[in-house]
C-alpha cells in the first residue's frame, strides 16, 4: 500500500477544488454548477443569500501542518529540514473557497412539459495554489558551499492566487428521455490577482577559469499582479468600497463558459460529463508586474591589473559589475496588462441505479418510481500551472427516506488513497439543506490531514408537480 | 417500523456527528519562533594571474601596485543582522623568484582603517610552482570591523630579491573566495 502511495505521489495524481460529493447530487440545485447539463429535480429554486453554497477546501500534497508543528519534542528546525528534504517541487498547497451571494433558477417550456431550465447566480471565489520552491529552500537552508556544481532551478517558484466574483446564467434542456444538455455563460470580475508561474532559469556555482569559483546566474522571473495597489494604498473604508464595486462586476472583466450533458443509456445506467471555466480574465486595472531577468557570470575581480587590462581603475571596474548586478537583481516594474486563463475543470461519471422502492402501503401516485440506490465512478481533472491534476471517485448514493438522501464517496488522489467523504441533503418542506465533507479518516487528527473540504448550503425549492 | 426509523435516525446522527466533530493531536504553532537556518555562501573574491615580466617596466621594477574598490555590501542590513562569521581564503601559486606580499585594508566611510591583514607568497628559486594558502577569519571584533567596511584597499608588494626584467620567467597567480556564515532566525527576519 505504501509503495502504491509513493507511485501515486510520483505520478502526481491529485485534486483540489474537487466537489466529488456534490457532483451529480441532483437533489441539490448547486449540482448544476458542476454540470450545466445535469438532471434537475426541481421546478425552480432560489438560494438563501450568502448561505446557498459555502465551500471551503484546503489541501497539501506534501507535508502537513502536523509534520511541522507536532508538539512531540522534536526540534522544530529538524522537522523543517526533514520537511524540505522530503518535499518535491511538484508538491503543492492549495486553498479554494466559494460563497454564493445570490442564486436562483426556474423551469420553463410548454405547459405540459417544462423541459427547459434557466439558472443564474453570483458567487465569489478565492483560489490559490503554491508549489514547493524546493531549490530556493535548499539554497536558503544550506547556501552554495555544499552545492558546488548543483544547478538551482529557478522554475521551482510557481504560485498563483486570485479572488474573483462570477456572474453566470445557465441554460439546460432535456431534449429527450435520454439526453439532457446545458451550457452556462460566465462573466468574471477579478478583485485581486497575483501570479508567478512562468519562471525560468538557474543559478550555479562551478569551478572558475580565473578564480576558485564562477557563479552563473541565468534568471527569468516574473510576478504579475492586478488589483492590489489601489486596495493597499487606500484606507479601510475606501478599500472596502473598492472591493464591493469589483465584486459587482467592477473589476477586471473576463468571460467563460461551462458545458455539459447527461445521457441515459437505459433505465439504470447513465453517463454524464462537463467542462467548466473555459475562460479568461483581462487584467488592466492596478497592474503591477515585477521581473528579474538576465544572465551574468561572476568570477570576482582583479584589483591589481584591471587598469592594465581594461584601462579602468579597479573601482570603476567594480562599479560596472555592481551596475550589471543591479540590472539583473533589482526588479523591473512594468504596468503591462495581462491575461490569465481560468483553471479548466473536467468532470465525467458513469452511474448505475438500482433498488426500486417498494410501495407497501399505498401505490396511488402514478409515475416513474425512483431507484433508491446508485453507485458510480467519477473522474475529475483540473488544469494547473505545473500539470493537470486528476482524481478518481467511487460513490454510493442512497435515498434514506422521503426528502433525505446521502452520498458517500471514496476518492483517490495524491493527497491520499483513502479519502472518504459523506454528504447529506435534506428537504424539509420547501427548504433544502445540504452538508458534505470529505477526508473523514483524517479527522482524527485534523492537523495531519492532507486535505479537508466542506460544503453546505440552504435553498428554497419549488417542487415539481409530480412530487 | 419504529425500529427502522430509529435505525435511520441513529445513522443520521452518526453522520452529522462525523461532519461536525474532528479531533486534533497536540500541535504548537509557537515553534515557528525557534526558526533558525544557517546557510553558508561562498563567493569568488579577487584574482590575479600575471607573468614575471609584468613587474618590469623598461628596466624599472614595479614593486608596489595598489588600488581600491568601494563596496556597500558589508553594511547591508541583512549582512549586519545575520552574518556571524566570515573567511577570506587565498590560494597563491608562485613560480617567480621573488616573494610577494598581499595586503588588504578595510576602511570605513570616513576612510579610517578598521582592519588590515597581509600574507606572503614564497619566492620560487627554481621556477617551480610554490603554493601558499592563507585564510583570514572574521569574527567578534574583526567581524564588526568587516561590517563597518565600505572601502577595500588592495596592495601587492614585491619584496626585494633577484632583479626582474623582461626576460625573467615564472608566473604568480592568486585565487580567492569569501565564505559567509549566516545565522538567520526569527528575530532578524
Amino acid at each position: 500500500m505504501r509503495c502504491l502511495g509513493i507511485v501515486f505521489l510520483i505520478t502526481c495524481f491529485s485534486f483540489a477544488q474537487n466537489k466529488q460529493l456534490l457532483y451529480g447530487f441532483s437533489e441539490i440545485p448547486q449540482a448544476l454548477l458542476l454540470n450545466p447539463g445535469g438532471e434537475i429535480k426541481n421546478a425552480g429554486f432560489f438560494g438563501v443569500p450568502l448561505l446557498s453554497h459555502i465551500h471551503a477546501n484546503a489541501g497539501t500534497s506534501g507535508i502537513t501542518l502536523y509534520d511541522l508543528f507536532a508538539d512531540n519534542g522534536v526540534d522544530f528546525n529538524l522537522k523543517l529540514r526533514n520537511a524540505v528534504y522530503n518535499s518535491k517541487p511538484r508538491n503543492f498547497a492549495t486553498i479554494n473557497e466559494q460563497v454564493e451571494i445570490l442564486s436562483g433558477g426556474f423551469a420553463f417550456g410548454n405547459l405540459f412539459e417544462k423541459n427547459e431550465y434557466l439558472s443564474f447566480g453570483l458567487y465569489q471565489e478565492l483560489d490559490a495554489i503554491g508549489y514547493f520552491p524546493k531549490d530556493y529552500a535548499v539554497l536558503g537552508l544550506e547556501g552554495n558551499q555544499n552545492n558546488i556544481n548543483k544547478v538551482f532551478d529557478a522554475s521551482h517558484l510557481k504560485a498563483s492566487a486570485e479572488v474573483i466574483s462570477v456572474f453566470h446564467v445557465g441554460y439546460n434542456k432535456k431534449v429527450s428521455d435520454q439526453l439532457t444538455y446545458g451550457i452556462r455563460g460566465k462573466v468574471y470580475s477579478s478583485i485581486v490577482n497575483v501570479n508567478t508561474i512562468n519562471n525560468k532559469g538557474s543559478f550555479v556555482t562551478v569551478l572558475g577559469d580565473n578564480n576558485i569559483y564562477k557563479h552563473i546566474f541565468n534568471l527569468d522571473l516574473e510576478l504579475k499582479s492586478s488589483g492590489l495597489s489601489s486596495i493597499r494604498n487606500s484606507n479601510k473604508d475606501a478599500a472596502f468600497q473598492e472591493v464591493k464595486k469589483r465584486m459587482l462586476m467592477g473589476g477586471d472583466l473576463g468571460l467563460g463558459i461551462d458545458m455539459g450533458f447527461t445521457y441515459q443509456i437505459n433505465k439504470q445506467w447513465y453517463v454524464d460529463a462537463s467542462l467548466l471555466d473555459v475562460g479568461f480574465i483581462n487584467h488592466t486595472k492596478d497592474v503591477e508586474n515585477y521581473s528579474v531577468k538576465g544572465t551574468y557570470e561572476f568570477e570576482g575581480i582583479d584589483p591589481f591589473f584591471t587598469e592594465f587590462e581594461t584601462g579602468q581603475s579597479a573601482d570603476e571596474y567594480w562599479s560596472k559589475i555592481e551596475d550589471e548586478f543591479n540590472d539583473i537583481f533589482v526588479a523591473d516594474t512594468t504596468y503591462n496588462k495581462f491575461t490569465t486563463w481560468r483553471p479548466v475543470k473536467f468532470n465525467a461519471s458513469l452511474n448505475y441505479s438500482f433498488g426500486e422502492k417498494k410501495e407497501k402501503e399505498c401505490n396511488c401516485i402514478k409515475g416513474e418510481k425512483e431507484f433508491q440506490n446508485a453507485v458510480g465512478a467519477q473522474l475529475y481533472a483540473i488544469n494547473r500551472p505545473r500539470q493537470p491534476q486528476v482524481a478518481l471517485t467511487l460513490y454510493y448514493f442512497r435515498r434514506l427516506f422521503k426528502g433525505l438522501s446521502a452520498k458517500t464517496t471514496y476518492t483517490m488522489d495524491s493527497f491520499s488513497l483513502y479519502n472518504i467523504g459523506l454528504g447529506l441533503s435534506a428537504n424539509l418542506g420547501n427548504v433544502n439543506f445540504y452538508l458534505m465533507a470529505d477526508n473523514f479518516l483524517q479527522y482524527k487528527n485534523i492537523y495531519n490531514a492532507q486535505s479537508v473540504s466542506l460544503q453546505l448550503g440552504f435553498n428554497y425549492i419549488f417542487k415539481k408537480n409530480e412530487d | 417500523m419504529v425500529i427502522k426509523q430509529l435505525r435511520t435516525y441513529t445513522f443520521i446522527a452518526i453522520i452529522i456527528n462525523g461532519l461536525c466533530i474532528s479531533c486534533t493531536e497536540p500541535v504548537d504553532f509557537n515553534q515557528v519562533n525557534d526558526f533558525e537556518i544557517s546557510p553558508v555562501i561562498e563567493s569568488s573574491l579577487i584574482f590575479l594571474d600575471e607573468p614575471a615580466n609584468r613587474f618590469s617596466d623598461n628596466e624599472n621594477e614595479l614593486t608596489t601596485i595598489q588600488d581600491f574598490v568601494q563596496v556597500d555590501f558589508f553594511n547591508n542590513n541583512f549582512i549586519v543582522d545575520n552574518l556571524i562569521r566570515a573567511e577570506f581564503v587565498f590560494e597563491t601559486t608562485n613560480s617567480i623568484n621573488r616573494t610577494f606580499q598581499v595586503q588588504v585594508d578595510f576602511l570605513d566611510s570616513n576612510n579610517q582603517i578598521q582592519h588590515t591583514f597581509t600574507f606572503f607568497t614564497t619566492a620560487s628559486a627554481n621556477n617551480t610552482n610554490v603554493v601558499s594558502n592563507y585564510t583570514e577569519v572574521f569574527q567578534d571584533n574583526t567581524l564588526a570591523a568587516l561590517k563597518n567596511t565600505s572601502r577595500l584597499v588592495f596592495t601587492l608588494n614585491m619584496l626585494p630579491g633577484t632583479p626582474i626584467n623582461q626576460n625573467t620567467t615564472g608566473r604568480i597567480s592568486v585565487k580567492s573566495k569569501a565564505v559567509f556564515y549566516f545565522n538567520i532566525d526569527n528575530t532578524t527576519l
